[in-house]
């Protein structure tokens, strides 16, 4: 499978990413996770040791699902797997109706308040983590 | 092993052994239960949770604390501050039942379950409410009665509330067909169940994710 080798983009505070698209019914802090520090400005790194470093995450689509055209993305480690999740969904501009389910090795879909950086420690392999995305109406 | 177009009683039972395995490494409590009277196989689980009685934060989410908060402060505190703070203020201990069965009408797995404090006394589903999830609940909201309805146990008899399994097959079939692509196999509960599971306050520790799937 041919990869494609641009830099990471960062990925957006979860914050700045609510405020747009449709309107969940959830305030604009549905998302749990405390957004570190580190998010907060997009581009500036800040070298204050392993635990501010980001994440390379891989996203990968499955089945039908609309494919990014930006796969690869930086994650602060505590960006959880449903802040990933609302942001992918506004990405590809989702509707509400639609449900989108995040994989690790394909095939298990972690719980919403995971953290990016538990799951790269599990299942990261060369200094990134591979998560497939999927997008269903399952409960529309 | 092959995947099934049909995912039949017999591989329902294969894949809850495989996921009971994995679950007896790891000591998280699930077993496998027959009916006296007929080959009817299920695999539950019971765990206790604290339902908070007042606006605390349970260990590892801060939702409730941090909607009061504007931006800029949430950004500095750190998640420990909200750990339980206060466990006096009326939390109750809920003991929550996990019931995984076969659906012969539906041909897929169903999530049956149940919550009742220690006193025997049951919860109601908008009680079972506050342990689901804030992202599930905007959806939920909207068709509550299409998702989660109240049934009585195929082999129990007792009420209980199911996750409703029409849609099963709507997000199962993409994990199963691009298993099949990559010569992996799946192990259907296991994959099944960490999707629905959270929806319901059952979450899988991520060691099932190993065994979820194998290269064949």
């Amino acid at each position: 499978m041919a990869e494609e080798s641009e830099s990471a983009l960062q990925l957006p505070p979860s914050t700045a990413a609510e405020g747009e698209g449709p309107t969940e019914v959830s305030p604009e802090t549905g998302t749990p996770e405390p957004p570190s520090s580190a998010a907060v400005s997009p581009g500036t790194e800040e070298p204050a040791g392993d635990t501010k470093k980001k994440i390379d995450v891989l996203l990968k689509a499955v089945g039908d699902t609309p494919i990014m055209k930006t796969k690869k993305w930086a994650v602060e480690r505590t960006r959880t797997i449903q802040g990933l999740i609302d942001f992918i969904k506004k990405f590809l501009k989702l509707v509400a109706s639609e449900q989108l389910f995040i994989y690790v090795n394909q095939s298990f879909a972690p719980s919403p308040d995971q953290e990016v950086g538990t799951l790269y420690e599990c299942f990261g392999s060369d200094g990134k983590l591979v998560l497939h995305y999927c997008k269903s109406q399952a409960w529309g | 092993m092959e995947e099934d177009e049909f995912f039949g009683e017999k591989t329902f039972q294969h894949f809850c052994a495989e996921f009971i395995k994995h679950s007896q490494q790891i000591n998280d409590g699930w077993e496998w239960r027959t009916s006296k009277d007929c080959s009817e196989g299920y695999m539950c689980k019971t765990q206790f949770q604290i339902k908070p009685g007042t606006l605390v934060s349970h260990p590892g989410t801060s939702a409730h604390v941090q909607t009061c908060l504007p931006v800029e402060e949430a950004l500095e505190l750190p998640p420990d501050d909200f750990e339980v703070t206060e466990t006096t203020a009326g939390s109750q201990v809920v003991k929550y039942e996990y019931h995984v069965l076969y659906s012969c009408s539906y041909q897929v797995p169903v999530l049956y379950f149940r919550a009742s404090f220690l006193d025997g006394r049951p919860l109601a589903l908008k009680d079972i409410w506050e342990g689901i999830h804030e992202c599930y609940k905007s959806r939920l909201l909207q068709e509550p009665w299409d998702t989660i309805t109240q049934q009585e146990h195929p082999v129990l008899g007792q009420p209980f509330f199911v996750l409703h399994p029409c849609k099963t097959n709507e997000f199962m079939t993409p994990v199963l067909e691009n298993s099949r692509k990559i010569n992996r196999s799946v192990n259907y509960i296991t994959s099944w169940l960490s999707v629905v599971g959270p929806v319901v306050g059952l979450n899988l520790p991520l060691s099932y994710a190993r065994t979820a799937s194998q290269d064949e």
